[in-house]
């Protein structure tokens, strides 16, 4: 006799925002295969380099972090990484994506049966951008890929802010200066001028876009949150790789319609799972194992409504003044702003959300974001009053994470909340 | 009716059945975990030990990594909660449990019925876990249960500088090739483990009373070389390895009494 056959659950249809958001990204790729095609260049960039500049050029760029991370959702990244930790001899003490990435590069470079990843193929840049506002390891990882490729760099160097206050004068006019050359470069480099009217229009789609994406994630502070919190990991992307196109504002549009339907009719993507506690995970996505974390939060009844890392493209600043986006690329990400400073808005936010509990990815690839988190968790505890739990992962490398670990933290995590929840009644 | 709990470690198996007035009726230990024997084997000698059939457990709670696997159960609990509740139970006035376990170690600050108040646990390293002390006791071609007596014999404990398990490994192994007595071989090995724990307990903070849970709180050497480090006496209690099952029969006892109100 035959096994029972195995009946698979129909998947639900995705939501309008999400197929116009697989449409625009896919848009991304093709545009850069065809410049590929007719030789035009093509770029690969850091997270948060100003991508206004190159949006104005019309000249496509890709973003290795965010296709590591699609990459390793689709658990494809472990032969990348195995080229960089042994063909070529990197440290797997540095970031995955930076491993991930640079032996992508080498195969697409060096071996001629190369096979690119199922989706998401990047074709092979001719320049890079590096900011180096997110991690101080871009700097030196952009420089690999650049001997690697034979192929140049525009840089945007971005300093650290030790204090609390807001970038000095002359820190800004180094990150204006640096804007201003790039631009004289890539004139060059790309043989077009730049034109300044389109750049200014590229602006306020840009702080339209941020102002947008910011008013989606507030929505979340709704209880039941009306998304699944992991959602917007999938939704910062367009802020990521299109965060200066029309198109962005549409998919960020539909999502804000689809959450005040979702608030309005209470119903949430998180399913129909009392949301029993709500906490704030800290930190990159845990991609290999995104649909074991979601599934377990689940199952606990714990969404995690808020996260730190999806605000990190969130630029707002005057259209036209180049002082005010240049210290937005200075402060942008919360590996740029001093542990105090970090951790006291995370605590800001998880009580505007009123999170009952903190959960933080300890994550060895993004080693400043984890320092943050080991020395500030006092500071929401203090602030909050909320317990902070830290799981070990990583953001592409799947050796590092362990299903039982992570549930015993998870667990116990909600038996303190619970605890806390029941001493307030 | 009885009420049952079942602690499956990674190294061993643990269970207790309490009768209907939270009384224990009965306790069994065996030394082989999750993915074994063990779990069926502990459940049955504590049948057997307290005379009673399966059908007499109205209430079984599980915990430990292999919480999920065991059949039969009622329900699960997360070991953290089922160590506090134990050892307030044994050790009642207990603020602050530090466990090592086979593969983790758990530092807790509990409240007075024995509530999970905060934790935190060793990343992913097994420096300083029970693991850590069986890869050591080998090395020395020693039972893990003799390194305590073996620390108390030493007089000038080694200087165990690795908190890598591999590299503490070949360290002890170059220890031995220079003819350090296995004594102070031992004191060292529990100095390295104390040391790594203490970091732990200081990211909770000591609150006393402060006491030990699981089975390798038996070993007093380490018991001492902790106290050394946090400053502070340890209180252990002689079924210190039973606290995580104790406690997951307790909350197991809560369940059955609160089923039997319902239907009653």
């Amino acid at each position: 006799m035959g096994e029972t056959p195995e009946v698979k659950k129909a998947k639900r249809p995705l939501p309008k925002s999400r197929v116009m958001l697989n449409a625009l990204v896919d848009s991304i790729y093709q545009a850069a295969w065809d410049a590929e095609a007719k030789g035009e260049p093509v770029g690969w960039s850091t997270s948060i380099f100003p991508q206004e500049l190159c949006a104005t050029f019309d000249i496509p760029v890709l973003y290795p972090e965010n296709n590591a991370a699609g990459v390793a959702a689709r658990h494809d990244s472990p032969r990348f990484i195995a080229t960089s930790e042994g063909e070529l001899g990197y440290s797997n003490d540095i970031c995955s994506y930076a491993r991930l990435s640079i032996g992508m590069a080498h195969q697409m470079a060096c071996d001629p049966n190369y096979e690119p990843p199922a989706v998401q193929r990047m074709p092979r840049p001719t320049f890079l951008l590096c900011a180096t506002n997110s991690c101080f390891e871009l700097l030196k990882w952009y420089e690999c890929l650049s001997r690697e490729l034979d192929i140049p760099i525009f840089m945007q160097d971005c300093l650290f802010n030790y204090g609390d206050a807001k970038p000095a004068k002359h820190w800004v006019a180094y990150g204006r200066s640096q804007i201003e050359h790039n631009i004289k470069r890539m004139e060059e480099f790309f043989g077009k001028k730049f034109d300044w009217d389109k750049f200014l229009e590229i602006q306020k789609i840009s702080v339209e876009n941020a102002r947008l994406f910011d008013e989606c994630v507030m929505m979340n502070d709704r209880n039941p949150s009306p998304l699944n919190g992991f959602d917007l990991f999938n939704y910062m992307a367009p802020m990521v790789v299109a965060r200066g196109r029309r198109e962005t504002t549409e998919v960020l549009l539909q999502l804000k319609r689809e959450i005040q339907e979702h608030i309005d009719n209470g119903t949430t993507t998180f399913g129909s799972a009392p949301q029993k506690f709500r906490v704030d995970w800290e930190g990159i996505a845990c991609w290999p194992n995104l649909g074991y974390n979601l599934k377990s939060m689940k199952k606990y009844g714990v969404n995690c409504v808020t996260n730190g890392y999806v605000g990190a493209w969130s630029l707002h600043y005057t259209p036209g003044s180049l002082d005010e986006m240049a210290e937005q690329y200075m402060l942008s990400s919360t590996n740029v702003v001093n542990t105090a400073t970090m951790m006291g808005k995370r605590a800001d936010v998880a009580n505007h959300f009123q999170c009952d509990g903190m959960f933080c990815h300890i994550n060895r690839s993004c080693k400043f974001m984890t320092y943050h988190m080991t020395c500030g968790r006092e500071i929401v505890e203090e602030k909050c009053g909320i317990p902070v739990v830290f799981f070990d992962g990583d953001q592409a490398d799947p050796t590092i994470f362990n299903e039982a670990q992570f549930e015993t933290r998870l667990q116990s995590l909600v038996d303190v909340m619970e605890t806390n929840k029941e001493a307030k009644q | 009716m009885f009420a049952a709990g079942i602690d499956i470690g990674s190294t061993a198996s643990k269970a207790v059945i309490l009768d209907g007035d939270g009384q224990v009726k009965a306790k069994a230990t065996v030394p082989i975990g999750t993915g074994t024997a063990g779990p069926e084997r502990v459940f049955g000698q504590v049948m057997e030990l307290a005379g009673i059939a399966r059908d007499d457990v109205a209430w079984i709670t599980a915990t430990g990594y292999g919480r999920f696997s065991f059949e039969g159960i009622n329900d699960q609990k997360s070991e953290l909660s089922c160590h506090a509740k134990g050892i307030s139970h044994l050790l009642p006035g207990t603020r602050t449990i530090i466990d090592i376990g086979g593969q983790d170690i758990k530092v807790m600050r509990i409240g007075d019925k024995g509530q999970l108040l905060n934790f935190v646990m060793n990343d992913k390293c097994a420096a300083g876990t029970g693991r850590f002390l069986d890869t050591m006791a080998k090395v020395l071609d020693v039972e893990v249960s003799a390194l305590s007596g073996l620390s108390f014999q030493a007089d000038e404990p080694a200087e165990i500088s690795s908190t890598c398990t591999v590299f503490a490994e070949s360290e002890v192994i170059s220890k031995l090739a220079a003819k350090i007595r296995l004594e102070n071989i031992a004191a060292g090995i529990h100095k390295s483990v104390a040391r790594r724990v203490a970091s732990l307990v200081q990211r909770v903070g000591i609150q006393p009373d402060v006491a030990m849970s699981g089975g390798v709180a038996l070993n007093s050497g380490l018991v001492r070389s902790l106290e050394e480090e946090v400053r502070c006496h340890i209180r252990v209690h002689e079924d210190c390895q039973l606290a995580g099952a104790l406690g997951a029969a307790l909350f197991a006892l809560h369940s059955m009494r609160n089923c039997e109100s319902y239907t009653g």
